[in-house]
């Protein structure tokens, strides 16, 4: 188990720069996800601590090593893919045991270390199959046990989930974490998926185009984006924002007045993008009036799309409430809940 | 393939290894490959250029002469009496072997590619000349060809009187043609039934409901569809046609007269057989251009005749 | 695909085929019969479609006048270790080509590709003349290197590379994470996974060897050095003309040991062949 450092870490090819002077520290047996769009850098960022993509500049360091220059199997590292890449013409058995065999381990060791991962991971009936003899789930459970087998310093998953059902990839979600609990391996996990994110990580790192844009425990990310686009890319449905100006009656956007909390007044006549999450209205015959779109109940909780001024609002309500398209409904956004970001940087403001 | 460039950290340290990965896929490509390469190089590149250095020189290699005449070889070619018959009966044998060959592999493949219980037993058998040894087969055409062989003695049960097939000039192409077809054209049938199983079935039946008869759909579906085939085909089959060799040597020795001399033949005769090794090296550099100009031909027929393209 | 056929089509596509089917099988079957005719009964009229009497010594024939065994054995080892050579320079070269980022990769893969336009039948002259140098006319060695360099292994290189192609790079990549160079991933990895590429590979290449003719004739001139396509033209007689019922036991003896083989693995061998769309 170790820490890994990125100091300054940056990639281009040719003349395109995919990964722009990133920092972060890990510490020992933390699991960090990155998150971010396709394209944001994160699998490559992730490959580079691999050793599969060469470092342009900076250092990556593992352990009390820089691993800049070292092979991938120099690095102590496991990784899981997307797509698993277990070796199709061999057994569950020889696929955990390759790296082994191929680091000098004895026989016995061998079979002993892949009976060991196995029963961590339920694969015991499974070791004399192969790969494509198995589902999704097993498949995906055999990627873990090649990584886990030899017990590295860090782990290293890209996007593991990706090719299973939803229902599974719930299940899986829950596995890799138990995992994690058990092993406490130092983890470095990729996604697009900001529930995997939010539900897995100690730590997420959200990157976009090439930048780190916020690194943070996840409610903190939930709670106080420092950007707009943190605030847009983490929470499901996304955040609501308007654009507008922050005048002597409050939040100030055509047809629309909105409260605002304390300790903004400072920002007078700025333009502002006024930031709340779905799930924070207030039904309240004091509120704000908008007009119904559209209702879609889901049982646990409604999905409310509304107009509010030019602004298209989607509001969450634990409550049961009888809507019609075209009828009016008053909410109140909660204060506290209430984001602000500059108009021009997307920074956040409060 | 771009090359992968290693990048050298702006603070190069001293920990950095000359062996970077990088560097060792380098290294590992080109051993990777040089046996190709520098076997391409030894084998094939190499005597063609020595081909055209030949073909400069007066060189017989009874007399032992060895003498640089500049295009002389080339001002003979074009005024060898032979030169036109020769060109003339390679066009004739190729051209009607891609017709015949492609259309029967055609017709074979779409009659194959119905669903027919022992239909596998069929294309088996249709296919099976593909693996009988080349001179073997052309041994027994040559036996059944003769005067007095198979084919007549069958056509005399039905009181017909055929012609001594490789002794008269049409015949003899025709038998040539013929022979090479049905040892090769399952190659083609595989490669057709191959398309015609890659047409999504969907076509058919959309077709269907728009009332198509099945004429139409074969000639509005199935042949744009697979389109690419029968071009890859028809240039693997003409090109493949310019080195037809053993058969011709076998059944009729370019017999009669010039008839079924194609240009391969004439070559061997010339060089080998004559041994006038510089006009023979001319004949070489005529054959190199043939096929390139097909081939370069095909390349750009690609993107106006093919109307789709996986 | 089609409509069901009605019973009436499917009868009268059963015997299109079999019509078909004639020239396709017929001379097969003419050439094992009429090898065991005597030589009287060979141009019988009517023809006989099975031997009325059987003569065996014609078999022995084939033995005594030529050294058979001889010539089948040059045959079989030439065929063996061009196949075997041939996979290996093309699927290493394939590989390269298709996964390994070096230095003029491309230019060299042009390089390679044109030698696909220059037949051995466009240079036999300079090659004769190379071997003639080397001291190597009149042996096996240039039946063995011009395939195994010239157009028949850039064909099987170019298969190789497509298929290459194909293969996940993440496999490879969890390879490396695993603890493999470059040679043990070919070796480990991308070998045992192209096996259904190189059985095609393997199929062409020897059957390209085995019915080698122009390169024999040229290159070979001692009747213990023959291989089979040219030992079978030897049996004539004084004149000059072909001694029928030994050619066509000889050739028996040649063809019927490779349709054996193709007969018990038809699946592989068509398959195999229409994956790589080879030349006709």
């Amino acid at each position: 188990m170790a820490e890994v450092t990125l100091s300054q870490v940056r990639k281009s090819y040719g003349a395109v720069d995919v990964i722009h002077g990133v920092d972060l520290e890990i510490r020992d047996g933390e699991f960090v996800v990155l998150v971010g769009p396709s394209g944001c850098g994160k699998s490559t960022l992730l490959r580079m601590v691999a050793g599969l993509e060469t470092i342009t500049d900076g250092d990556v360091r593992i352990g009390d090593r820089i691993v800049n220059d070292l092979d991938p199997k120099d690095r102590d590292i496991a990784m899981v893919f997307q797509s698993y890449a277990l070796y199709p013409h061999m057994t569950v058995a020889t696929n955990m045991g390759f790296s082994l065999e191929h680091r000098g381990g004895s026989k016995t060791e061998i079979a002993e270390r892949v009976n060991w991962a196995a029963g961590i991971l339920g694969l015991e009936k499974l070791l004399e199959r192969y790969p494509r003899q198995l589902s999704g789930g097993q498949r995906q459970r055999v990627a873990m046990g090649r990584a886990i087998v030899r017990n590295p310093q860090v782990f290293l998953f890209d996007e593991p989930l990706s090719n299973l059902d939803a229902k599974l990839r719930v299940v899986m979600r829950g596995e890799i974490k138990a995992l994690h609990q058990r092993l406490k391996t130092t983890t470095i996990y990729v996604t697009h998926d900001q529930v995997e994110a939010m539900t897995m990580a100690d730590k997420i790192v959200v990157l976009n185009g090439g930048r780190v844009e916020q690194i943070g425990a996840p409610l903190d990310l939930y709670d106080r984006p420092a950007n707009q686009f943190v605030a847009s890319f983490i929470g499901s449905p996304a955040m609501n924002f308007i654009n507008g100006t922050i005048t002597h009656d409050g939040f100030v956007a055509p047809g629309i007045v909105l409260t605002l909390p304390e300790g903004v007044r400072g920002l007078h006549d700025r333009k502002v993008v006024y930031g709340i999450r779905p799930e924070h209205f207030t039904v309240d015959d004091s509120g704000v009036t908008m007009e119904v779109l559209l209702v879609e109940p889901m049982g646990s909780e409604t999905q409310v799309t509304m107009k509010l001024g030019e602004t298209t609002i989607t509001g969450v309500f634990r409550e049961r409430i009888a809507l019609t398209p075209g009828s009016t409904i008053r909410v109140r956004p909660e204060l506290a809940s209430v984001h602000l970001f500059a108009a021009d940087s997307g920074q956040r403001l409060n | 393939m771009a090359v992968a460039q290693d990048h050298v950290p702006s603070d190069a340290r001293s920990t950095s290894p000359f062996w970077t990965v990088a560097r060792r896929d380098s290294l590992a490509g080109f051993l990777f490959i040089a046996p190709q390469l520098i076997g391409v190089i030894v084998f094939v590149l190499v005597p063609l250029g020595l081909v055209f250095w030949y073909s400069l020189h007066e060189w017989n290699v009874l007399a032992n002469t060895f003498t640089y005449t500049g295009s002389e070889n080339y001002r003979m070619l074009l005024s060898d009496p032979s030169i036109v018959r020769v060109l003339g009966a390679t066009a004739i044998f190729s051209v009607g072997l891609v017709i015949f060959n492609l259309s029967l592999a055609l017709l074979l493949a779409v009659l194959l590619n119905q669903r027919l219980p022992g239909i596998t037993v069929f294309r088996t058998l249709f296919f099976s000349p593909v693996v009988v040894s080349l001179v073997a087969w052309t041994i027994v055409w040559g036996f059944l060809l003769q005067k007095n062989g198979g084919i007549n003695g069958m056509l005399l049960v039905f009181g017909m009187e055929g012609p001594n097939w490789l002794r008269e000039e049409t015949t003899a192409m025709i038998s040539v043609i013929v022979v090479q077809v049905f040892k090769n054209v399952g190659l083609n049938m595989i490669l057709f039934l191959a398309a015609l199983q890659g047409v999504p079935k969907e076509l058919y039946e959309a077709a269907r409901i728009d009332g198509a008869p099945p004429f139409k759909q074969f000639r509005r579906i199935t042949l744009p569809l697979i389109s690419p085939t029968i071009l890859l085909t028809s240039i693997i089959t003409i090109v493949g046609s310019l080195q037809v060799f053993a058969q011709i040597a076998v059944l009729t020795q370019g017999g009669p007269g010039l008839s079924t001399t194609v240009l391969v033949y004439y070559l061997y005769q010339q060089a080998f057989q004559f041994h006038f090794f510089g006009y023979g090296s001319t004949l070489s550099i005529l054959l190199f251009v043939i096929v390139a100009v097909l081939t370069f031909a095909q390349w750009q027929m690609r993107k106006r005749i093919v109307f789709y393209e996986s | 695909m089609k409509a069901e056929l009605s019973a009436r089509m499917k009868v009268t596509l059963y015997g299109l085929l079999c019509v078909l089917l004639i020239p396709f099988v017929f001379p097969t079957w003419w050439m094992v019969t009429s090898s065991f005719k005597p030589i009287s009964d060979i141009f019988a009229f009517p023809p006989q479609l099975l031997p009325q009497r059987y003569d065996w010594t014609t078999y022995s024939k084939v033995f005594e006048l030529q050294p058979f065994v001889q010539q089948y054995w040059n045959s079989a080892y030439i065929a063996a270790v061009v196949t075997i050579g041939t996979m290996i320079i093309s699927s290493m070269a394939g590989y390269a080509f298709a996964r390994i980022r070096f230095p003029f990769a491309n230019t060299m893969f042009m390089i390679v590709l044109l030698g696909l336009l220059i037949p051995s039948e466009v240079t036999i002259v300079p090659l004769f003349q190379m071997f003639l140098q080397a001291g190597l006319v009149n042996t096996h060695w240039p039946l063995i290197l011009v395939p195994m360099f010239g157009a028949p292994s850039i064909f099987a290189t170019f298969v190789m590379r497509q298929f290459f192609v194909t293969l996940p790079v993440e496999l490879e990549e969890a390879a490396r994470v695993d603890g493999l160079g470059r040679f043990k991933i070919f070796v480990r990895i991308a070998l045992p996974l192209a096996k259904p590429a190189l059985a095609s590979v393997a199929i062409f290449t020897f059957l390209h060897s085995w019915n080698l003719f122009l390169e024999p004739i040229v290159f070979l001139s001692s009747a213990e050095k023959f291989t089979l396509p040219q030992a079978l033209t030897q049996y004539t007689d004084a004149y000059g003309g072909p001694m029928w019922n030994i050619q066509l036991a000889a050739a028996t003896l040649t063809a019927l040991p490779v349709l054996i083989v193709f007969i018990i693995a038809q699946k592989q061998f068509v398959e195999g062949l229409a994956h790589t769309g080879l030349k006709g």
